[in-house]
């Protein structure tokens, strides 16, 4: 079911079941009312206790929340902690020198101002300062996380990044791998990172990126194809 | 600047090496001056500029005043140009005292107005006590970067654009005609400054810049806002489609030698040229989708054949 | 009343939008939440910074006055306790004001509440309701009740006023009156007559802002909607 909801406007679920709520709904503490807060899709999916709500709507800067995948450019230290920007102009996050794998006291991350990182939400309170960790808080194994070396980052809308990151079947990805070999990070707060061999194949996926976001993706395979075409004489392999 | 745009160390990398191997990010050339999309409003002297991702509107207005004392024979001309959190929230608002934001206002008043683009002596109304006050007023919209060229172009059409209420001069006595009695007239043009900036980039370290003879940096036209921000240095060069160079403003970044100083020129030659033509053309056009009345009052009929 | 808008059409900002009606044109920038200056920062809710610039000159009293009124209207239509501690930037550009600036500025404070309201929805800012806002004007000869009004109405008025309304539930419900202002000389009598025609008008402008907002959403949904 997909209706589009305004601020304000009513939502449709059980009033008498436990309701959770997910981004776009507020409960306003003065009335304990639900409203819906943002313009987008009314999303209502049943969970074990009840029903869950949320609107699915598209902006540009991201608010952090628990368990994000995000990449953050390192704007500063300060005692134990690196500053951590995830958007241009929002207030900054922290990563503490714990928070990555095998740390210790002594065993300290060698990260610069200037460097990315690739990292998961870890604390995230509207009134507090959010942290972020380098490290599977879960297995306290390395997850992946850490540096982003070389490479060039985009930054794209936070609907298109979760559609890149989460819709398996969403085709940007496979188009562009049919050209070349790449390595990729994908960002919840707007930023997506790829890396290719050559400055040219990567300048080639930049563009893609940034172009198929404001087409439909029925397009996206000419779009692609024209970038790399522009660039480089690379021949598409069907086979793979 | 209220707060900085961060960028990172992989991007940084990356669009040098790219300069390097020939590329920019938008896929243009080197010197390839972004397209100029130029629009107007329903009241004359309304202009937006759009180029690329850098949006800007310029607005004429007129009103009568004392001349200076000093200058009993000049109209007076004022260009404001005031950013806004608009452009970016890298902008703060009334704060114009960013290193950039003074260069790029004193830029545009030196390609405008000092170069005598507008003739100010015809702004007299009355010598020593009555005159024109011109009043540009450029609005920045949107930053992707070359905010001095796409000001200058928007500030020159405008300009073209606008026309003045007539006036008649009955010894102390002025009387302004409002629009829709009599046709108003244009402002004297005496010529039209295009400006062109340069970004430098040093792929080698500044040593060998300074001491070497390779003359290795990079020159791009138009940079967009993350060229802009990378760059080592900068030079605007203004000149009109009569070859006159009205200014070459370059402060302080990476040294340069003659010999390119004067290929730039003729690069920028060039782009003037188309653009001052373009501007041409699109105020042709819109002066005819104006003026419907042209046709009407006209001798020449359209016959059936 | 015949509007135009469209939103999204600027790149460095959050959210966006043009809005249009008669001879008056407004674009708006919103950005937010973003960290604010030390002394802009409220320790439980959004701050907002709210910039009105004119279309010819410097701004002076006359924008400092409608910044001050479109803040009266948004800051209780903004979540901002949803945002402690964070800055919402909100910058209105009038391009063309379609009234003499003069002595009129109501024309361009109504157009200057609709584009706001569609830049913060762009912005994905969270906000309670819905608003929208209307001019009118009371002409001087006949005691005629004119709706948006043009420059020509305005100038053989005897009073103008601004309406803003907050409307919820889809926009049939009118939850508050956000905004009366009224310059001029009128009666109690022609007052209700505004409000009561003014409402009519206000739910038909929010049907045509929700239907700008919902095209833009479903364009979206179609194009990142994977076949």
């Amino acid at each position: 079911m997909s209706t589009i909801i305004l601020p304000g406007d009513d939502i449709h679920v059980f009033e008498d079941r436990q309701i959770s709520l997910g981004p776009g709904m507020y409960c306003n503490p003065a009335t304990e009312e639900i409203e819906a807060v943002n313009a987008g899709v009314e999303v209502i999916s049943e969970t074990k206790k009840g029903q869950a709500v949320y609107v699915d709507y598209d902006c540009k800067r991201y608010v952090p929340s628990v368990g994000d995948l995000v990449i953050g450019i390192i704007v500063g230290q300060y005692s134990d902690n690196y500053k951590v920007s995830l958007s241009n102009f929002s207030s900054s996050v922290s990563l503490s020198y714990m928070a990555f794998p095998n740390a210790t006291k002594k065993n300290k991350p060698t990260l610069k101002v200037g460097d990315l990182v690739y990292a998961r939400v870890r604390f995230a309170e509207k009134e507090l300062e959010s942290e972020i960790e380098c490290v599977d808080s879960t297995t306290g194994q390395d997850g992946g996380f850490g540096l982003l070396d070389g490479g060039m980052l985009a930054e794209i809308k936070l609907a298109y990044a979760r559609s890149l990151m989460f819709d398996e079947k969403f085709p940007l990805l496979p188009l562009l791998a049919k050209f070349v070999q790449f390595e990729v990070a994908i960002g919840i707060n707007g930023i997506i990172w790829i890396k290719c061999e050559e400055v040219k194949h990567t300048l080639a996926c930049y563009r893609s990126i940034l172009e198929c976001q404001k087409v439909p993706t029925s397009s996206y395979k000419a779009i692609v194809k024209e970038n790399f075409g522009k660039i480089v004489n690379t021949v598409e392999d069907d086979n793979q | 600047m209220a707060k900085d745009i961060q960028i990172s160390a992989s991007e940084s990398k990356f669009i040098l090496e790219a300069l390097r191997q020939n590329y920019r990010l938008d896929g243009r050339s080197f010197d390839q001056f972004r397209n100029v999309d130029i629009s107007f409003g329903k009241e004359y002297g309304d202009v937006t500029v759009v180029m690329g991702g850098t949006k800007v509107q310029c607005r004429i207005s007129s009103s009568i005043t004392h001349p200076y004392e000093d200058r009993p024979f000049e109209g007076l001309f004022l260009i404001s140009t005031e950013s806004s959190p608009m452009a970016g929230p890298q902008f703060e608002n009334g704060n114009n005292t960013g290193d950039e934001e003074v260069l790029c206002a004193r830029i545009i008043e030196k390609a405008v107005r000092r170069s005598g683009a507008l003739d100010i002596e015809g702004l007299c109304i009355v010598a020593g006590s009555k005159c024109w006050a011109i009043r540009a007023d450029v609005h920045f919209l949107d930053c992707d970067g070359g905010f001095i060229d796409a000001s200058c172009i928007a500030v020159m059409t405008a300009l073209l654009h606008y026309k003045k209420p007539d006036i008649t001069v009955l010894g102390d006595r002025i009387t302004v005609h409002p629009v829709d009695e009599r046709e108003p007239v244009s402002l004297g043009i005496l010529h039209i400054p295009i400006c062109v900036t340069f970004s430098f980039f040093n792929p080698q370290d500044t040593e060998e810049n300074i001491k070497g003879d390779s003359n290795a940096e990079i020159a791009i036209i138009d940079a967009t806002l993350r060229e802009e921000l990378l760059r080592d240095g900068t030079l605007t060069v203004t000149l009109n489609k009569n070859r006159e160079v009205v200014q070459v403003s370059k402060a302080g970044g990476l040294p340069m030698d003659a010999l390119s100083l004067m290929e730039n020129c003729h690069k920028a030659y060039t782009i003037a040229e188309k653009t001052t033509d373009q501007i041409l053309e699109e105020l042709k056009k819109d002066e005819k989708k104006r003026n419907k009345y042209a046709e009407i009052l006209s001798s020449e009929n359209n016959r059936e054949s | 009343m015949v509007v135009q808008a469209v939103t999204g059409i600027l790149n460095q900002v959050d959210g966006s939008s043009q809005f249009e009606s008669k001879n008056t044109k407004v674009i708006c920038s919103v950005t937010g939440p973003i960290e604010p200056k030390a002394r802009q920062e409220l320790p439980t809710r959004l701050a907002l910074e709210v910039i009105v610039r004119p279309a010819r000159g410097i701004p002076n009293t006359r924008e400092k006055l409608i910044e001050d009124k479109l803040r009266a209207v948004l800051t209780p239509l903004i979540v901002s306790y949803k945002y402690p501690r964070q800055l919402c930037q909100i910058t209105c550009q009038i391009l063309e004001a379609g009234e003499s600036e003069e002595e009129f500025s109501q024309r361009e404070l109504s157009c200057c509440i609709n584009a706001a309201f569609l830049a913060l929805i762009d912005a994905g800012i969270a906000l309670h309701s819905m608003v929208s806002s209307v001019c009118l004007c009371i002409a001087k000869d006949t005691d005629e009740l004119v709706i948006d009004p043009g420059d020509d109405d305005l100038r053989v008025s005897r009073s103008v006023h601004t309406l803003a309304l907050e409307l919820v539930k889809g926009g049939s419900v009118i939850q508050n009156v956000l905004l009366l202002d009224s310059v001029g000389d009128f009666t109690e009598e022609q007052l209700f007559e505004i409000l009561q025609n003014g409402e009519q008008s206000c739910v038909e402008l929010t049907k045509e802002l929700r239907r700008i907002i919902s095209d833009k959403i479903s364009e979206d949904i179609v194009r990142t909607h994977v076949a």
